[in-house]
């Protein structure tokens, strides 16, 4: 069956009654649902989502230097009042993390504290999913972002969503839209002969084929036709003054894509492979993640600034979970539960979000105990930024977004 | 099977190339045949069924190869793949190593700022002294250190190489696709491991126990030197278990998360306390092995590693978890909860045996059905290796550079992303990576004459930079300075260069040299095709018995007519006829043209 938009917006009103239904009740949601899409469509504002994957210890990357149970838990590789970068009396950042304190500073930069989750799961896979389909011990099988589109833009616009990645992540699984995702965006592109652009540029298959895995390559051959001229263009008329550091991490890409003016309202990207994932001899390493992630996002404001679009983009960065509070004899951390979620850009109210968790009365596996819903920042988010108001349906449950927009409201 | 009857009725009438649109596709059997496990009869056997067969059970095969096996059995067949212990590969060659080993280096520190720390320490480290005075004492060790790690890095493409020769020429193609199995279940890395021997040893095992005895695969891999450092099981010691191990054991290796609580995993980890090993060698050391009684999975007593890999192997969910990931790499991604509890029972019925479950999988009417046939996602390794074996090529092709085009497309051998490995499936593909794959195919039909050896190059921009700037005689702060594009300098780049008993960036620089001077050089042939030849063998008549002929030997699941269409109307452009006859003698570019855009088609990623 080939979907209408109409019928798009009926199924996308699911939580209505939508027994059959009246012509007439039909048009009036219809209507109405097109009104609230087009207003959350058209704002223009956009959201990235960045993964640290692998686990970021909270507890050394925004140190509660003032806390001294946070000594006693890790007297090891603890760091030292001296050794931070402090914003207040009581929390420094890592130092390496220049970028975030001038952020904070700045007032651009939101803190979460204790972002997390009823009865956490210790396994990256598990987690991170909980985290990427904002459904907690459920087989959720689309991904918030994937659904956030869905509900946002039900007629699926093509290059609505981009995932700079080898693979494509869960979080982004729509059962509408087709994510553009690419790494290297010098690849991401058909390498032809002159003579075979006239087969290349015939148009893929459409309509349903019986073989599932064949349907969905179409599928994907067509979003790559869409998006591949796009994305080149965009990257080789991108020329940025800014130095993202040695990491850089793929925001260099989005600014790109951001500069070019593609449609697109939601990106994520991660800090891929579990670097986050510091089991031993964490210092140094850890130190260095962050001033590549601090340094890259940092700059990513910067370039937004240049570009003259950072009223116009948030970016959100998590972590699948915090680490274990006391350190183990490896000076590392193993897996643990809350951790610090960030939110910066221009709009963002800078500050302290969320009741800081206890590092006295901790779970009986020695690790802290959630105080924010991390549903509650994906809330803020939806709502507080992008416009969409009721999010019940796409989280499953309340969820009250923080005050973090003031100026945009 | 009349489908299969009135199939060969009508080649036989109409002859191989005369191949009807609706025919290119390669038959399946009835749709009844979903999650059946009886096995199929000698009648149902066919041409496709054995292709099929060599696809999956393999890395795909040429005419005659698929030939050979249609003429056997399906026993006959499955069991040529499965039981392949009697067929020789002693032709096949041993891994040529380069000697790039020094002595010294083990114990390997885990990072540089531990290699410098242990030097200021001790007065050395990694075989080599710290000079008595002079400017960067410590460069040397620096160098060294950098060296094994570029060093390991190139054997380590060596070895990949070695091997994908081997799953395109070995006679034992199972014994191979077993092994890539294992290598993704068990996901070791190169990255983390940093010490080819480790992981050579590593697919040896494989190799030598893909399709033996599960149980003891675990032992052997719980004890093995590359995966007791790939999960830090060195640093688990009495008294302060180190969880990571344990927890990947049951979580990745064995069960599958909701089988176990976390209590389970932090007693389990004190029965892995104290295992570690000293360089290729497996140890347990007793001071740090906690004897004392655990409690897992129900069961109480004085356990070590051993007891709790038992304790596993009784669960029933293990065997229900490893049939299941078996399946799912060999035949599809969709699978019942109760059908793979049947093929869990057939793991646990043999005790763990691997060969049995692989020949009911292979031998039932479930794999023949149409939800398994052309529905495989081809890994960028699989994807490779079988162009390859399609083409008849009778070795990898130095150029592309097998590991940075698989890397290219998600898959780089011995560099698994995470411990999960890699999530197959759907997740091969992306928009990107579609393109990627045809561009995969355009490199090995048309070599890139502007090729560089990955090998033979600086490993990155800043290397190279720095090589640049010592030829030219800047002293090593000068050639070492960051590049910073003229823009105001991140903090990452302003930190580096601190420390003045040695130099980072020169190190790395001097460590590839290095490692350029000592690791074997991988030759770089380029793939040599004859598709003249290989069509004008079938003697076809016009443009659409060759462009039918090549659907046919290179894809599993044919592209819709327009696009066939479309195919024969280009080669007609090409040739400027669509007479075979009249273009034999420039017949070789228009075909690679037409297989380029064979191999870019959505549907060649099907297997």
């Amino acid at each position: 069956m080939k979907l209408n938009r109409r019928d798009i917006l009926k199924a996308g009103l699911s939580g209505l009654s939508m027994t059959a239904g009246t012509a007439l009740r039909v048009g009036v949601f219809g209507r109405a649902a097109a009104a609230i899409a087009a207003e959350a469509e058209s704002n223009g504002k956009i959201l990235v989502v960045l993964e640290l994957s692998g686990g970021n210890d909270g507890l050394n990357t925004l140190v509660p230097y003032g806390d001294d149970a946070y000594y006693k838990h890790r007297p090891k590789i603890g760091l030292p009042k001296k050794t931070l970068l402090p914003i207040d009396d009581h929390f420094g950042f890592n130092r390496g993390m220049v970028g975030f304190e001038r952020l904070y500073k700045d007032g651009k930069l939101a803190i979460v504290h204790g972002c997390g989750y009823e009865n956490p799961s210790f396994s990256h896979f598990s987690s991170m999913a909980y985290w990427q389909t904002a459904a907690p011990n459920s087989g959720e099988q689309y991904g918030w972002v994937g659904r956030l589109a869905d509900t946002i833009a039900p007629d699926a616009p093509p290059n609505f969503i981009v995932n700079i990645d080898t693979h494509q992540s869960l979080a982004v699984r729509s059962r509408r839209h087709v994510p553009v995702v690419f790494d290297d965006p010098n690849k991401f592109s058909r390498e032809s002969f002159f003579d075979e652009n006239a087969v290349f540029k015939a148009t893929p298959d459409n309509g349903k084929v019986a073989n599932p895995a064949r349907e969905f390559l179409l599928d994907t051959a067509r979003s790559a036709k869409s998006a591949s001229a796009l994305v080149q263009e965009a990257w080789s008329k991108y020329h940025s003054p800014v130095d993202y550091g040695i990491v850089g991490l793929d925001l260099p890409k989005v600014a790109a894509l951001i500069e070019a003016g593609m449609p697109t309202r939601l990106y994520y990207t991660a800090y891929r492979n579990n670097a986050f994932d510091t089991h031993v001899f964490q210092n140094d390493v850890h130190q260095r993640l962050l001033t590549y992630a601090s340094d890259s996002v940092s700059a990513f404001m910067k370039d937004l600034q240049r570009i003259g679009r950072a009223d116009d983009v948030v970016l959100m960065a998590f972590s699948e979970f915090g680490r274990r509070v006391p350190e183990n004899v490896s000076l590392g951390t193993d897996h643990g539960a809350a951790n610090l979620m960030f939110v910066a850009g221009n709009q963002v109210k800078g500050g302290h979000y969320g009741q800081i968790p206890s590092l006295a009365k901790l779970d009986e596996g020695d690790n802290l105990l959630h105080t924010t819903d991390f549903r509650r920042v994906y809330a803020t988010m939806i709502s507080g930024w992008l416009g969409h108001r009721d999010t019940r349906e796409l989280l499953n449950g309340d969820f009250e977004p923080f005050d973090m927009f003031p100026r945009k409201a | 099977m009349r489908r299969v009857d009135s199939l060969a009725a009508i080649l036989a009438v109409a002859g191989a190339l005369a191949v009807s649109p609706a025919l290119l596709a390669q038959t399946a059997g009835p749709a009844a045949w979903q999650n059946d496990l009886t096995p199929i009869s000698a009648k149902d056997w066919n041409r496709d069924f054995a292709a099929h067969l060599l696809e999956r059970a393999g890395f795909g095969g040429t005419p005659a190869e698929i030939d050979a096996l249609a003429k056997m059995t399906p026993a006959q067949a499955i069991a040529r793949l499965v039981r392949y212990e009697g067929t020789d590969i002693s032709h096949l060659p041993p891994f040529d190593e380069s000697g790039i080993r020094d002595p010294g280096l083990e114990p390997f520190p885990p990072s540089r700022p531990a290699v410098t720390d242990m030097a200021k320490k001790n007065g050395e480290a990694l075989g080599i002294k710290v000079k008595p005075s002079g400017n960067r004492p410590l460069q040397p060790i620096v160098d060294e250190f950098f060296y094994w790690l570029r060093a390991s890095a190139l054997e380590t493409n060596r070895v990949a190489y070695w091997w994908a020769n081997r799953m395109l020429t070995s006679p034992r193609p199972l014994q191979e696709k077993m092994a890539l199995f294992w290598h993704g279940h068990y996901a070791v890395n190169e990255p983390k491991v940093r010490d080819y021997r480790k992981l050579l040893a590593e697919l040896q095992l494989y190799e030598n126990h893909g399709t033996g005895n599960f149980r003891d695969l675990m032992v052997a891999m719980a004890e093995d030197p590359g995966m007791l450092t790939f999960l830090d099981a060195g640093v688990n010691v009495k008294g302060a278990p180190n969880e990571n191990f344990a927890r990947e054991i049951m979580e990745m290796f064995t069960m599958g998360v909701g089988h176990y609580t976390e209590k389970d995993i932090r007693e389990a980890a004190r029965a892995f306390t104290g295992w570690n090993y000293v360089d290729l060698k497996f140890v347990v050391n007793k001071d740090k092995h906690d004897d004392g009684e655990k409690t897992f999975l129900g069961k109480t007593g004085r356990f070590d590693g051993v007891d709790i890999i038992d304790i596993i192997m009784q669960q029933p969910v293990t065997a229900d978890y490893i049939a299941g990931k078996l399946y799912r790499f060999f035949v599809r991604e969709n699978l019942s909860p109760e059908y793979q509890k049947k093929l869990g029972s057939v793991l646990r019925d043999s005790h763990y045996e691997i060969a049995p479950l692989l020949e009911a999988m292979f031998l039932s009417r479930d794999f023949y059905s149409p939800a398994s046939v052309g529905t495989h996602i081809k890994s960028p390794v699989e994807l490779a290796v079988s162009t390859y074996k399609k083409l008849g090529l009778e070795n990898i092709p130095g150029e592309p550079d097998f590991n940075s085009a698989t890397a290219a497309l998600g898959q780089r051998l011995f560099s698994p992303p995470t411990v999960a490995g890699w999530a197959g499936g759907r997740s091969w593909i992306t928009p990107g990576l579609l393109l990627e794959r045809g561009n995969f195919a355009r490199d090995v039909l048309f070599p890139d004459i502007n090729f560089v050896a990955p090998d033979r190059v600086a490993a990155s921009e800043e290397v190279r930079r720095v090589a640049d700037r010592i030829r030219e005689g800047k002293d090593i702060t000068t050639a070492t300075k960051p590049d910073t594009k003229g823009g105001e300098m991140a903090e990452s780049n302003m930190a580096a260069d601190r420390d003045e008993d040695f130099n980072t960036r020169y190190g790395s620089f001097r460590g590839s040299q290095l490692a350029l001077e000592r690791v074997k050089p991988i030759p770089r042939d380029t793939a040599q095709l004859h598709l003249a030849k290989m069509v004008l063998a079938e003697n076809p008549q016009n443009t659409t018995q060759v462009v039918d002929y090549l659907i046919r030997r290179f894809m599993r699941v044919p592209p819709s007519n327009d696009v066939r269409h479309e195919l024969v109307a280009f080669l007609d452009r090409e040739l400027g006829t669509s007479d075979i006859s009249l273009a034999k003698t420039y017949l070789e570019q228009p075909l690679r043209l037409v297989l380029h855009l064979i191999m870019s088609q959505p549907e060649y990623q099907l297997s």
